[in-house]
This record gives C-alpha cells, structure tokens and sequence, in this order.
C-alpha cells in the first residue's frame, strides 16, 4: 500500500475543461471518495490516476513512483502503476471463468501452480464467490459480478485501490447490502482507496475523508462529519443531504453576533450562524428541513424566529406528508405528521443552527 | 478473515516483451508499403516515355495524348460509360424489386428465392460468364433451343446492351443486399399509415416504400456503377468478340495480351480509371453523410409487418422464381453438366455424350491440376495472413494511442479506388522496379501480397464492427492490471475477436480463391491460379475444361459458404 498525492492536476479536452487545479494528499490506508454530480470530473480525475487518461498538467505520486509530472513529462502507462481499479461496467472479461478472471494479474506477475490457485480461492472467499470458480460472468447476477471484478482487482494486492462507481449498476436494495458489505471489507483489509461516487449515502458511509467536486473543481474536502454539518458553500450544502435555502438581504449584525435577514417579502429573520457576510450584501441561509418545525399558532419557541409560509401543495409519501412550502419567495421542503389545511403554515427557524452564504448569482438546483 | 497476499502491486511485473511502438509503426509501414507499392509505380509509369524498367527515360505528359489520340479511345470511353450505366440500371431494378418482395411482402419461398438471387455474388463474374456463353451464348444451349422452335436466334448477347445484362445480374446481388438490409430497418408504420390513409398497394409502393429506400438505392448504385467499369470478365467474354471494348478489356489487350506491351499507355488510361474512381468514391461518402440527416429509422429494433401482397403473392412468386432459375440455376446447372459431356446439344441423347474426360484431363496435366492447388494455397495461406493483418490494422486504429491511427486507416482504405486488374499492372511495376523483389515474380507470393492489398478494406469492413462493440473496458482492465499494450491485444482483445476474424477468414478466403483480374498481369508458368488456367481454357475453346474447372471452383465456394455459415453461427460471448 502507498500514499497517493496529487498536486494541481488539470486535465482539459480541446478548450473544454474537465478538470482544475486538483490538489489531494491521500494517506497509506485512507479511503477518499470523489463525490459530485455527473461532469464534475470526478471519473476524469480517477482515469488520470489509473493512467487511462493522460492529464494536460500537474503531478501525481503514488509512493515513491512519480506517475505523471506535466513539467518534466514524466509518465508511466497503467500496467507500471501497481493500481487495482474496479470498473463501474465491472469488465469482466466474457471469455474467461470467473477464476481465469481472477488469476490473470496473478499470471502477468508470474505466480502459478498451487500458489496461484491458493490465492484465487483466497480472493474469491474474501468476496463471498468460493462456489463460483468455473462460471462464466454472464452467468452470474450483478452483485455477483461486482465482487467476482473485485476478487480480481484484489488478488494481487494493489498499490491503491480505485473503485469506479462500483454500486451504481446494482438495484437499490441490492446497493444497500452491498455497501454495509463494502464497508466490513473496507476496515478488514485497510488499502488506500480512491471511491467515485455520486451518491452522498455511499460517500458518507464509507469515506475516511470526502472531496466534492464541482464542474471540474475541488469545491470542500473533509470528513463526511464536517461536509455534512459545515458546508463550505451552498453547492456542497444542497448536494450532500436536503437543504433548504433562504435568500435576502443582511440588514443587522448584533454584537451577540446574530445576524438579521429580511426576506424578500419583508418577513425579518434573526440567526446566530456561522459564516461571514457585510451589512448590505445579499445573503443566503441554510437549514437542514430536519431543524426547521412546524408550529400552531400562537406557541411560540425561545431563540428563534416565526415565520409565515405559503402551502403550495402536499404529498402524502408512506408514514408522513410532505410539504411544499414558500417563503419570501424561496422553495421549502418539510416533513409534517399529518395533513394541513389553509394556504398557510407557520414554521419555527432555530437562532442557532444553520450556515450563512454570500448569495450566489445563480441559485443552486434544488436536488432531492 | 485475513488477506494473505503480500504488498507486492507492480513489483513483480515481468518486463514486456515485445515494445508497443515498434509493433504499431512496424504495422503501419507495412500497410503503407503494401498499398504504395503499386500505386507509386503506376503514377511513375504514367508519366514517362517508355518502360520503366529501360534505361533513359523522360518525363513526360505524352503518354495521356497518345491514349487520346490512340484509334477506338473515344469510343472505348463512351462505351465504358454506356456499360456502366446500363448495368447500373438492370443490377438496380432487378435488385431492388427482389429486396422489397423478398424483404416487405408476404410472398412463398421468399427465403429460398433470396439465397438464390446472391449466388453471383459468390462465384466469381468470370464463371457466371461462362455460364451465360454456355447457356446464352449463339451457340448456347438455351438459344439452340429456342432457335429449334422458333426458327431464328431470339438473341444476341455478345452486344453492349448483351454484356450490360449480365453485368446486370451480376451485380443485382449488391443492390439486393443493400436495398433489403434498408428495407427490412424501415418502420412499417410508414406504409401502414400510407394504407389507412386510402392509398392503394401499388400507390403505397410507389409513394412510400420506394421513395424510403432511396438512400440504399443512391449509395449502392455509386458501388454498382465502380464495379461494372472495373469488370475483366464480362466485358472479355461477351464485348470483345463483336469488338466492343471497354477501359478494362483495354488494359488487358495492351498490356496482358500483347506482344509488345505498351507500358506507359496502360499507366496512363489506369491513372485515368483511378482518377474516375476516388471521384465516385467521394460522391459515395457525400451522399451517405447527407442521407444519414434525413434517415427514418426509428432506433427500436422493429420487426417489420409483411406487406400482403393478396393474389399477386404467387404471380410475384412465378415472376422472381423464373428469373432465379432462368438467370443463376439454370446457366450454372447447365454449367456443370457440361462439364460431364463430351458435348452439349438440345439434340443430343445425354446419355450418349457422359464422360470424366474433362476431369481427367485436370487430372493428367500438372499445370491445370497446379492451378487448383496454387488457388486453395493462396486462398488458405494468403486469406489468413490478410486476416492477421487487417485485424492488427483494426485494433491499431480503434485501441490503441498510436500518434498515426487516423492515417493508418485512410491508407488502409485506398485500395478501394483501385481496380483489381490496375492492382495487378502496379505489382507487376513494383516487381520490375524494386530491386529484391525480382525473386517473388514468378512465385505464388506476389499474388498474395496483391491479392491482400486489394482486399484490405473488405477485410476491415469484417473485423472493426466487432471491435467496436467490445466494451473498451474490457482492455482497459487488462492494462490497469499490469498487462501492457500487446499482451492486452494477444491475450483479451484477440480471443474475444474470434467470431469476427473467423468470419472475415471465411470472406477472404472466397475472394482470394475466385479473384483472377488481379492475377491475370502477374501469373507466370508455376503461379497459374484457377482464373487465369479458366481464361486460358476459353480463349483456346476449350469449353469442357472450362466447364469442370469452373466446377471444381463452385463446389468449393459451396462447402465454404456452408462451413462459414456454420461458424457465423457460433454464439458470440455476451
């Protein structure tokens, strides 16, 4: 195992940018997750770091082995890279046996006879396939294959592991057992990793740490704790979990430091968040839907604000409903126990909680 | 449990044993050299006075001069052009008729009767000739018989509207394939709509069947017209007796059949039937990019609703089923059997006539029986060695980052524009000019390397569909691996190519067995391949050896036509 480090890759097809400035310092036995929306550049960067792809600059290092240097032109093809990578169309190689699957690294690096079976028994018990040896890949199942690509990826202990979206193929249910799965794997054989993803849940259960990417940049790298509860900007905070959003205008800071917000429609918002914004600008708050609670009239909370939201309309989803909301203009998303009547709804926002933005000219999409 | 492997990730790598780059420009030039050798030598050729093995030569524009001053030029071009347009027109109509009732309607036996109808394109247009002569000819059976009954011929074929026929026949095959690939793709919505709209059958034929497989009809009419004019056979057989030549049999009388060969005159008029070609050729790549704007089809996979013909059925029926037997069953039947005669008369008792003798005689003369074993040689070895070569120009081009893949494939794609005779006439250059090359002159050899070059685009055509459809992962996760380049090529791409280079085998081995026009300017004593033995046997009249030879080439066609339809078969992995 090695670390890998990653310094100011760029990677850029004609004049179109896929990837900016990527910095990452992987350490030996860390499990990183590229996580963000599709052309991000997320499988961009994972193809540089296979040697698939060769990037237009920047540096990568994987233990001692320089594997792309754009100033001295440095590069090693993906055969002199030692990395294992799991392929999101897994690529098993339909004219092999699961087991010939397995033993061909085992035969590029000359292990044979009892030894290579040994260890191709190994592999495929690590992945739960020990009765499937002499099948064909078309005649396993998805989850299946995902493993028998994983025994083979396994089998000759790689400098780092790079998994490609590994679960995307798979049904939901499926997905869940396979990534509770992946993760008992994950703290028994502790390989440096290297996981592509563009779903939170994975990157959240799995990941030592999480770099979110964004069009082609690194937009917050952190533990899952820290991407989840302090969001670096609003794209982070609207693409890891449901956020909602709050946009007006900053028109007080106490010395308490709390902030006043008036919305749009003039509803005044009083917050203790963090973040940084002057008196004037245009302001943005975030709130997890889970903070925000719905009140009857009349009762009210300490520390916090009332504000008046329209109903715009509601689903009932299995258990709950769930509420379309807008306030001062901004689309709200709430779980409610039960049904509400009238065109309006009060909701409670805590003083303390949530995150303040400088407003982005453009809104963020509302995902989920 | 605990992993037991020790750390090792490319430590233990073994080095690579063959380096990817000189593999792939080692390809390239060969390929280059292959198709240059000649292509070079006819420009050279075309442009200097004499014959470019003499010494003293000057260059020089004359030789287009001479052609064009040279008695019959004028005429030989009209009527080069007449042959290929009409030919273009008969393989057309008959084509495309076959292709929508064989393809869109519900007519008996459509099956059979398609399988027949492509029979020409298997064997080559040299015995289909001699089957017509046989059949058709003045003193052809069939005429014999007609003439028996109606007291005069009831026609001529050695004609320029004759030759056009059975060029035409030769050729519709090209027009079914393409016209019936288009219309069995067409959604039948179109026609059905067409029909609850109130047009009649034939209204819907004329104004939506047809005009929707215009695209097919354009593009293979570019691909009919370039093969007629490039055609020996025809134009030998049927043309030359009654005078009538065209570029091809023009070529041939002043280069293979001559006493003094005129070198440079035949560079120049080959450089001229090129030039024509690579035009064609661009028009071709014009109208399929614009016909893809306007396609229909609709991506689904539809299985088209057969078009109820309703009492037509059998007068279709009747109609295509006596052209099959009238124009391929009948003249190759007839074919054969007179390779089982000493003669072949509507008057004569066949049981009277039966005899091996023509066999025999393949049999007694080793230069006949050499013949046939230098076609089976050339087909078995020189079919493979082309395999190997356009499968490593394919995985070349589509997987792998060698700087030159573009240009590799554009020159792999040349020998389109030049005919198999021209091919011939530039080996046959490129021998005399290049030094070490005289050796291979009167060896099978030289026809292999020209044989290959002139099929290195139908080879392609076979291989590279498959390979693109090989997930590009698949050897990408050899790679990350630790396999480098080339064993990812011996070990992952090449098996899973199996189906496909077995089948492109299959397809060049058919070619090289019946190809003669390429042959015909670089056989020499010991190198007689079955084509040039069958033109020898026709000139001399020897018709019954004419007839058991070309017996012997279709049967083996058959057993390999078969034998490849079996394997096409074979279950492709995933």
């Amino acid at each position: 195992m090695a670390e890998l480090v990653i310094d100011q890759l760029a990677k850029r097809f004609g004049g179109v940018v896929a990837v900016e400035g990527f910095s990452l310092h992987v350490r030996d036995g860390e499990f990183v997750s590229l996580l963000g929306p599709s052309g991000c550049g997320k499988s961009t960067t994972l193809a540089a770091i296979a040697g698939l792809d060769r990037p237009t600059s920047g540096s990568i290092r994987i233990g001692s082995k320089t594997c792309f240097d754009g100033k001295t032109g440095a590069y090693l093809p993906p055969e002199a890279r030692g990395c294992g990578l799991v392929f999101q169309s897994y690529a098993l190689w339909p004219h092999m046996t699961v087991a010939q699957n397995v033993a061909f690294p085992l035969k590029l690096r000359k292990i044979r006879g009892a030894e290579q079976q040994k260890r191709v028994q190994d592999a495929l018990a690590l992945v739960e396939l020990d009765g499937f040896a002499d099948r064909y890949p078309h005649q396993l199942s998805g989850g299946q294959q995902q493993r028998a690509a994983l025994a083979r990826t396994l089998v000759y202990n790689p400098d780092i592991l790079l998994l490609d979206e590994p679960l995307s193929n798979l049904d939901a249910k499926l997905r869940d057992r396979a990534r509770v799965w992946l993760a008992e794997l994950r703290t028994k054989l502790r390989m440096t990793t290297i996981y592509v993803t563009h779903d939170q849940v994975e990157a959240l259960a799995l990941s030592d740490r999480i770099v979110v990417m964004n069009k082609g940049r690194v937009v917050q790298v952190g533990t899952p704790e820290e991407i989840y509860e302090k969001p670096a900007d609003t794209f982070v905070a609207d693409f890891i979990g449901t956020t909602n959003f709050l946009r007006g205008l900053h028109v007080g800071s106490a010395t308490s430091g709390s902030h006043a917000i008036r919305l749009d429609d003039g509803q005044v918002l009083e917050v203790l968040a963090r973040g940084s914004s002057k008196e004037g600008n245009r302001i943005t708050f975030a709130l997890r839907p889970s903070e925000m609670v719905l009140v009857r009239d009349g009762t009210a909370f300490a520390e916090g604000t009332v504000l008046n939201a329209a109903l715009m309309s509601q689903s009932y989803i299995g258990g709950k409903w769930q509420l379309a909301l807008e306030i001062g203009g901004n689309p709200i998303r709430l779980d409610a126990i039960e049904r509400h009547d009238g065109n309006t709804v009060r909701v409670w926002i805590p003083k303390e909680g949530g995150y303040l933005f400088p407003s982005d000219p453009a809104r963020p999409t509302v995902a989920h | 449990m605990e992993l037991t492997i020790p750390n090792e990730g490319a430590a233990r790598l073994k080095t690579p044993r063959l380096g990817e780059a000189p593999t792939q420009y080692g390809l390239a030039i060969l390929t280059v050299c292959l198709v240059a050798a000649p292509i070079i030598p006819i420009i050279y050729q075309a442009f200097v006075d004499r014959a470019l093995y003499d010494a003293g030569e000057r260059f020089t524009v004359g030789n287009f001069d001479r052609l064009a001053a040279s008695s019959g030029f004028w005429q030989m071009a009209a009527d080069t052009l007449l042959f290929g347009a009409l030919a273009t027109v008969i393989a057309q109509v008959l084509g495309s008729t076959a292709a929508i009732l064989v393809g869109r309607t519900d007519m008996p036996g459509r099956r059979l009767l398609g399988e027949v109808f492509l029979w020409p394109l298997y064997v080559s247009s040299l015995i289909l000739s001699f089957a017509w002569a046989t059949v058709y000819g003045p003193s052809g059976y069939m005429t014999q018989l007609v003439e028996g009954v109606l007291g005069i011929a009831p026609w001529d074929l050695y004609t320029r509207v004759g030759m056009s026929v059975v060029a035409g026949v030769s050729l519709a095959p090209v027009s079914f394939i393409y016209g019936q690939s288009s219309a069995s793709a067409t959604d039948p919505t179109f026609e059905e709509a067409a029909r609850i709209a109130g047009a009649g059958k034939f209204a819907t034929l004329v104004s939506v069947t047809l005009p929707l497989m215009k695209p097919a009809i354009f593009y293979s009419t570019i691909l009919i017209f370039t093969s007629s004019i490039e055609v020996l056979s025809i134009p030998l057989v049927f043309g030359t007796p009654s005078g009538v030549r065209v570029f091809s049999t023009f070529l041939y009388e002043r280069v293979a059949n001559a006493a003094i060969p005129d070198y440079p005159l035949a560079a120049a008029a080959s450089l001229i039937l090129i030039a024509i070609i690579c035009g064609l050729i661009a028009l071709q790549g014009r109208i399929l990019g614009s016909t893809r704007k306007y396609e229909t089809l609709s991506g689904k996979a539809v299985r088209p609703r057969p078009f109820q013909l309703g009492r037509l059925r059998w007068l279709c029926f009747a109609l295509l089923g006596s052209y099959v037997v009238l124009a391929v069953i009948v003249p190759l039947g007839i074919l054969v059997l007179r390779a089982f005669v000493s003669f072949l008369h509507p008057l004569a008792p066949l049981a009277d006539v039966l005899t091996l003798d023509n066999f025999k005689a393949l049999w007694e003369f080793p230069v006949y029986a050499r013949s046939v074993w230098n076609s089976l040689f050339i087909a078995t070895f020189g079919g493979a060695l082309a395999t190997a070569l356009v499968l490593m120009i394919a995985i070349v081009v589509h997987r792998s980052d060698f700087r030159f893949r573009s240009p590799l494939l554009y020159v792999s794609m040349m020998p389109r524009a030049i005919p198999g005779l021209i091919a011939g006439i530039g080996f046959f250059y490129a021998v005399a000019l290049i030094p070490g090359f005289a050796a291979l002159r009167s060896t099978v050899f030289i026809l292999i390397l020209a044989f290959t070059m002139a099929t290195i685009p139908l080879g392609y055509g076979a291989v590279a569909p498959m390979l693109m459809k090989i997930s590009p992962d698949l050897d990408r996760a050899a790679r990350v691996q630790g396999a480098d380049w080339w064993t990812t090529v011996t070990r992952i791409i090449v098996p899973l190519m199996r189906p496909a280079y077995i089948a492109c085998f299959a397809i060049l081995f058919i070619s090289f067995f019946k190809e003669y026009s390429t042959a015909v300017f670089l056989y020499a004593p010991g190198s007689e391949v079955i084509g040039t033995t069958l033109l020898q046997f026709w000139t001399q009249g020897h018709i019954g050896y004419v007839a058991s030879l070309s017996s012997i080439q279709i049967v083996i066609i058959a057993i390999c036509v078969a034998a490849a339809r079996g394997l096409f078969g074979v279950k492709i992995y995933g």
